[in-house]
């Protein structure tokens, strides 16, 4: 039977490898070692499969389908948008346990729209090859599922159906007949502006109140974040934080550990960085 | 104004090697396959990136269609359409390419 074993919530900042000394090098040796930490306790956990909840950047879905929340049930490779030291490749898949996540959903009113045959960008190509992709480096067999919730562009997946898609992530693991050991990635966020005239502003306060929600799993306080207010004070990039929900969701009742935050103008977001720890 | 006909114009522009090939040697003659108006091809052939925002464009769109194909392409000439920018001010840009 499957099982959820663990979550993380981090961030996916392209600007890292794009302009990697920009920050103080306590800064971002604490970022690039954060990432490193979660791995460690990735690995930790055991897990066969990792379920990473990204947005898409109007990158790979464009004006002719906006899914509200997407799943890669076969091949998935990637990213699309490779960067210096972000390599484009196969990614290993789980596509038995990300077609019955699909089936199960359809079975339960949740509709995912499907994509058989996926090539990611950096929402979860970072998260892969920065916590994944080191597990199969040491020779473990762990596999990626791609789930894409509509963050970066609207109509948005509302907060409170990202923390039910959590759960139904949830529930349909468990009743997975194979045993598998699944970790839930939440990618995104905090607070960041993307192409608009507050783009390297970062909202420490905003962040700090999201890193609080998902210490406590506070699905309630964080479900009932308006868009307006998130856009206000998060920004258009602050919208991931339902990538957040959603793996909060999926680990409900978990306790949080913020493993590491800075806000990091130079790298345009306020990056945190949150171990799920179920109870 | 319709959002939705710039965006679908900027999200091919964004993606699709051939669409920019095109835009690149007759910017004029690529956008005649779309339904926009004057107003709207002058926001997309001038690169305003701040009128293409205000008709509802999506930031992350404009940025992508600046760094692409703008003669520019600079993040902090990209600003300057957005809003001032100071003399010494750092500029930092999400943008993929720096």
């Amino acid at each position: 039977m499957g099982k959820i074993v663990g979550g993380f919530l981090v961030p996916h900042d392209p600007v890292m490898f794009v302009a990697p000394e920009a920050p103080a090098p306590k800064v971002r040796e604490k970022m690039w070692g954060a990432f490193a930490t979660c791995a460690e306790r990735l690995k930790a956990l055991r897990p066969t499969s990792v379920v990473i909840v990204g947005a898409d950047h109007y990158m790979l879905f464009g004006t002719t389908c906006l899914p509200s929340f997407l799943i890669g049930t076969g091949d998935v490779d990637g990213p699309i948008d490779a960067l210096p030291g972000l390599r484009r490749g196969v990614i290993p898949d789980s596509s038995a346990l990300a077609a019955h996540i699909a089936d199960h959903g359809h079975a339960h009113g949740y509709d995912w729209a499907v994509a058989r045959a996926l090539t990611v960008d950096h929402a979860v190509g970072i998260p892969n090859q920065l916590i994944v992709q080191p597990l199969r480096d040491a020779g473990e067999a762990v596999g990626t599922i791609p789930v894409y919730l509509a963050a970066g562009a609207d109509p948005y997946i509302r907060m409170k159906r990202a923390i039910e898609l959590g759960r139904q992530i949830r529930s349909a693991v468990e009743d997975y007949p194979g045993n598998e050991r699944v970790a839930v990635i939440g990618s995104g966020g905090i607070s960041h502006w993307v192409g608009t005239a507050e783009m390297g502003r970062v909202n420490e306060a905003f962040d700090r109140e999201i890193l609080g929600y998902a210490e406590r799993n506070d699905l309630a306080a964080i479900g009932a974040l308006t868009d307006d207010y998130i856009l206000a004070n998060g920004g258009n990039g602050g919208m991931e934080i339902r990538n957040w929900a959603c793996a909060m969701g999926a680990l409900q009742g978990a306790r949080g550990e913020v493993i590491a935050y800075e806000p990091v103008p130079e790298w345009v977001t306020g990056l945190g960085f949150v171990q799920l720890h179920l109870q | 104004m319709s959002r939705h006909v710039l965006e679908r114009v900027l999200h091919q522009l964004s993606v699709d090697r051939y669409a920019k090939q095109r835009f690149k040697e007759d910017p004029e003659k690529f956008l005649d396959r779309f339904a926009l108006d004057e107003a709207e091809r002058r926001m997309v052939l001038g690169f305003d990136v701040l009128g293409l925002q205000r008709a509802g464009v999506n930031p992350m769109l404009t940025m992508g269609f600046w760094q692409e194909l703008s003669p520019e392409r600079d993040m902090r000439a990209y600003m300057k359409r957005l809003r001032p920018v100071a003399e010494g001010e750092s500029v930092h840009a999400a943008a993929l390419k720096q």
